[in-house]
């Protein structure tokens, strides 16, 4: 109960956090979508109703602070949420370069999917952002993830065995 | 039973339809004003708050740290700089002191009617029983044993070993040391004795004799030594209680024994051009 009480702050301060550290470290051209990992993560590694109430809760705190469409980050979540979650029983989490592949292939999804939905719904042409923003994001999202991947399997020992 | 088998797939279900919902409500109404993003926002707006504190004093911290090590680069650049200067400055002030005293040896030799050949010291015994200095010209300048030796303001000795390119001044408080001298007011002859650390003492000159304290003693040049008339000193102490013939008299010699750095050789008389033709014709 404690978990679903914590997460919409825990989302608020995640998204927070990545936008600050995305200020400073690449002075805000490129995002950080620390977000995107953690459901990643939690398609791998968490329960369907948890993984989605987080992916739920991300998304949404997503549209509320970055300023995006109402609903787009949340329906994009729950789909790569779901994703990671069917693919979960297919690929080793254990196994960190098939979680950095699918982390690249989810993250590529979401800036294709960002581009052709603010095509569709503004009229925006972000095509000619693909290239300096979103593939190093991408590229980004993909290391990291290795990262995040392995400090929380190093977490998850330390809480089972101490 | 039902939802049982299936509920798992009811939920996904549920998720991508409140996903979908909410996303066709953004598209339809979405003006940035709804409860949801005003509570996300408001929510947010702390936690921004302590990011961005943490963010600027980490920042400060750092810049302060960059500007610290900054500093203690520039602090050691000027401290070695200021090294520099003040070797320059001391460099400079020496070399004015120098100049200031060569001046003065410069008004000594100008004005007296003598050649004279300058030295620097280049040391100084000061035993108990010698006093004198090495100067640094020898007779390859053309200095002479017996050669008088000038300080301002007056005389302080005499050469007395000469080899190529230094010499022995004998200063006039050395014990060995003497010279026949006059008191300038009364014209009275004695002979002056170097005294060592008291001075000098001067001999010779009768008790009822008029010597007092404060008066100046001149070289007589009756000793062909010397030249007449060089300051000597100032007499500092008679005293007439001795049972002997001659008065005790102690003088303090102007010159500064202990600080001399350069001294003028007279190496003789000055040539003047009208005195040579006369003596010619």
């Amino acid at each position: 109960m404690m978990y679903y009480i914590l997460l919409p702050f825990m989302a608020v301060v995640l998204v927070v956090l990545q936008s600050k550290l995305a200020e400073i470290l690449f002075s805000g051209l490129v995002t950080l979508e620390l977000s995107l990992i953690v459901v990643i993560y939690a398609g791998f590694r968490l329960e369907l109703w948890k993984g989605a109430a987080l992916s739920l809760v991300v998304g949404l705190a997503m549209d509320c602070l970055s300023g995006s469409l109402l609903g787009l980050f949340t329906l994009l979540y729950v789909f790569i949420f779901l994703l990671a979650w069917f693919v979960s029983s297919q690929i080793d989490s254990q196994r960190l370069y098939l979680i950095a592949g699918f982390s690249l292939v989810c993250s590529a999804a979401e800036s294709l999917a960002l581009v052709l939905l603010y095509q569709w719904v503004f009229g925006f042409d972000m095509v000619d952002k693909i290239l300096p923003v979103l593939a190093p994001q991408t590229l980004l999202v993909s290391v990291l993830s290795v990262c995040f991947f392995y400090a929380m399997r190093r977490v998850e020992r330390l809480l089972a065995y101490g | 039973m039902f939802f049982k088998n299936y509920r798992a797939v009811l939920f996904v279900g549920a998720v991508i339809l409140a996903a979908l919902f909410l996303f066709s409500y953004g598209l339809k109404y979405d003006v940035g004003q709804s409860l949801v993003q005003r509570l996300a926002l408001g929510a947010a707006a702390p936690v921004q708050k302590l990011f961005t504190l943490c963010v600027e004093s980490v920042g400060n911290a750092w810049t302060r740290y960059i500007r610290l090590v900054g500093l203690e680069e520039e602090n050691r650049k000027l401290k070695t700089e200021i090294g520099e200067l003040e070797a320059r400055m001391t460099l400079y002030r020496q070399g004015h002191l120098e100049a200031q005293r060569l001046q003065a040896l410069l008004s000594l030799a100008e004005r007296e009617p003598y050649r004279f050949i300058a030295a620097r010291v280049i040391g100084r015994e000061q035993a108990a029983l010698a006093k004198t200095l090495w100067i640094d010209k020898g007779e390859a300048q053309g200095l002479k044993p017996g050669m008088p030796v000038m300080a301002l303001p007056g005389l302080i000795g005499r050469l007395t070993n000469v080899s190529l390119h230094s010499a022995r001044v004998q200063l006039l408080i050395d014990e060995g040391s003497s010279a026949d001298v006059l008191v300038e007011r009364t014209r009275q002859q004695g002979m002056l004795r170097g005294a060592g650390s008291r001075g000098c003492v001067i001999r010779y000159i009768s008790k009822i004799q008029d010597v007092r304290e404060g008066d100046v003693i001149l070289t007589s040049g009756l000793s062909n030594i010397f030249p007449k008339g060089l300051l000597v000193g100032k007499v500092v102490h008679t005293d007439r209680a001795d049972a002997g013939m001659f008065l005790n008299i102690r003088v303090a010699p102007f010159a500064d024994f202990t600080s001399l750095e350069e001294v003028l050789v007279l190496a003789g008389e000055k040539k003047d051009p009208f005195r040579e033709r006369k003596a010619a014709k």
